[in-house]
């Protein structure tokens, strides 16, 4: 039999939860994580609201003055060479690890892999090219490179955990996770690794943030119980969030002989680019409909079978449209009536986060039986007609589970996912 | 939640970048300030030392044995002690080439480094 990737392990720093019971009860019961916020010390900015990542503080980039909390470890060592998402990062991937009954010195001998993504901290980069062109190239803190470029995460958490197996980072904008989680699921199919670490994540700074407000796809709602509502005729841009969520995975055979918990099976996966356009996604969805599809096919299944669909759906006018045509084309005109959400209305969008973060999510709605609600929708917009969208989260198993993401340039990225056999 | 305007730039000001270091250090350097004492330069360094240390030591820098080396004995990767020696830099105002920070392998070759820079910067 050929190998078959399964989930072993999640660790989870994001704005609903930093463990696993808090993220799988705040999607039970549709709790977001939004806070007020004040970018740059502003207040006439229109951007009110962020999901925000409690218990952390990174109020400079001078690493000595971040706070975490005390339930994480964070070597000095590592700090120096870390961006804010790279201590997010740790904090999920020694979750996921922990979780997974591994002993980190496991990761070294060259069978286990890392696939990392992230954009990179623009609030780093910022800080470290400010004192370049201050001192007109004469000084540059010797760890600014590698703590800010896009890359950051691979490079500090390869070297911590000394993995000697793959080795890459993923830059696909919003579809950046589901890229290293797709190209995971190969490496182990492929029989190249036996085990794949998955971790995306993203700083939650003004930076990384507002730099979406220059290109108007952020909600300028200003109440946090309502500014993310994918699917709602009423929405009006996504709300930022940041943090870091962390998979293992392994080969189902390694898995049950080392008697490990497999929260889900890996059944396949698909990408295709929209052809269309740098930001805007295709007007009807055809990058995406056609990753569904591939995904479909990879795992031999049909629109059917599926249960649940985990939307990349971020609440933007434009998006949620096309995604919503994507999945009438695929489910819709093969009578297929999958329950949809979003889980973006309870996070925010978490950018090169998303996709491994609700992965994830997919995973523990398998594995605890359950599928969330659509968050925040009161007024579904009529493009939405025949799908289903459940005002409230169901104590249901989801059978098949598929994972939509997509970003920057129409790069559409879909997982499968299944209850382990 | 607020999330203040950070500063885009490192330290820079030597108030900021001997801010972290403990009051002893801090006073230590503020006499150097007035006077240039040479004394008052190796708790700073020392401070400096155990900033960017990988690891807490168990017994203050100060006691250990001048041979101590940096790498082998404190943990220190080479980019840490540059990032020491940059420290160091902007706080004395001195320079320090690539070639002599390969030099710098144990406490007293540090202290002794930066007490000769100093003291040229003086005379200079």
């Amino acid at each position: 039999m050929p190998p078959l990737p399964v989930i072993t392990g999640l660790g989870f720093v994001t704005s609903i939860g930093h463990d696993r019971a808090t993220v799988g009860r705040s999607l039970r019961e549709l709790s977001h994580g939004f806070e007020r916020v004040e970018f740059f010390g502003n207040p006439n900015l229109p951007v009110k609201v962020a999901g925000t990542i409690k218990g952390f503080d990174f109020p400079t980039p001078n690493w000595r003055d971040w706070r975490w909390p005390d339930q994480f470890k964070v070597d000095r060592e590592l700090l120096r060479g870390l961006a804010p998402h790279g201590v997010y990062a740790l904090c999920a991937l020694q979750q996921a690890i922990a979780e997974a009954g591994l002993d980190p010195a496991e990761l070294a001998d060259g069978t286990t892999g890392l696939f990392c993504a992230s954009a990179g901290s623009p609030f780093m980069l910022g800080s470290f090219l400010a004192q370049m062109h201050e001192t007109r190239g004469e000084r540059g803190n010797p760890m600014g490179l590698v703590s800010s470029i896009a890359g950051t995460l691979n490079f500090s958490l390869a070297a911590h955990y000394r993995i000697t197996g793959a080795v890459c980072g993923f830059v696909s904008a919003c579809a950046s996770s589901s890229h290293a989680l797709g190209y995971a699921m190969d490496e182990i199919r492929l029989g190249r690794q036996q085990r794949m670490l998955v971790v995306g994540a993203e700083d939650m700074t003004a930076e990384t943030i507002m730099s979406f407000s220059s290109l108007r796809a952020l909600s300028n709602n200003p109440d946090p119980a309502t500014a993310s509502r994918p699917f709602d005729r009423r929405r009006d841009g996504f709300v930022g969030t940041g943090g870091a969520v962390a998979l293992v995975v392994e080969d189902a055979a390694l898995a049950r002989r080392r008697g490990a918990h497999i929260y889900a099976e890996l059944i396949g996966w698909g990408q295709a680019g929209d052809g269309h356009s740098v930001t805007a996604s295709h007007p009807e969805g055809a990058g995406l409909r056609e990753a569904m599809r591939r995904t479909l096919a990879d795992a031999r299944s049909n629109a059917t079978d599926v249960g649940y669909v985990n939307a990349h759906a971020t609440s933007t006018v434009a998006g949620d449209r096309s995604e919503s045509l994507a999945l009438h084309a695929i489910f819709t005109t093969q009578g297929a009536k999958p329950r949809v959400s979003s889980t973006k209305a309870l996070t925010g969008h978490g950018l090169s986060l998303a996709g491994v973060m609700e992965a994830a999510f997919c995973a523990l709605a398998i594995d605890e039986g359950f599928i969330p609600g659509a968050a925040h929708l009161e007024e579904p917009d009529p493009v939405c007609a025949g799908l289903d969208l459940p005002r409230a989260s169901l104590a249901e198993a989801p059978g098949l589970v598929l994972n939509n993401s997509s970003g920057f340039g129409g790069s559409n990225v879909c997982h499968l996912l299944r209850r382990p056999a | 939640m607020k999330t203040p305007a950070p500063s885009l730039t490192a330290p820079t000001t030597r108030e900021q970048s001997i801010r972290h270091l403990p009051a002893p250090a801090r006073a230590a350097f503020e006499q150097f300030q007035a006077g240039g004492d040479p004394a008052a330069l190796d708790p700073v360094v020392l401070a400096i030392l155990a900033d960017f240390s990988p690891r807490r030591s168990a017994v203050p820098l100060a006691e250990l044995p001048g041979a101590t080396k940096l790498i082998d004995d404190l943990g220190f990767d080479s980019l840490a002690i540059t990032e020491v020696v940059f420290a160091a830099e902007d706080l004395f105002r001195i320079s320090i080439t690539n070639e002599e920070i390969v030099q710098v392998r144990t406490l007293d070759d540090l202290r002794g480094f930066i007490q000769i820079k100093v003291a040229d910067r003086r005379v200079a």
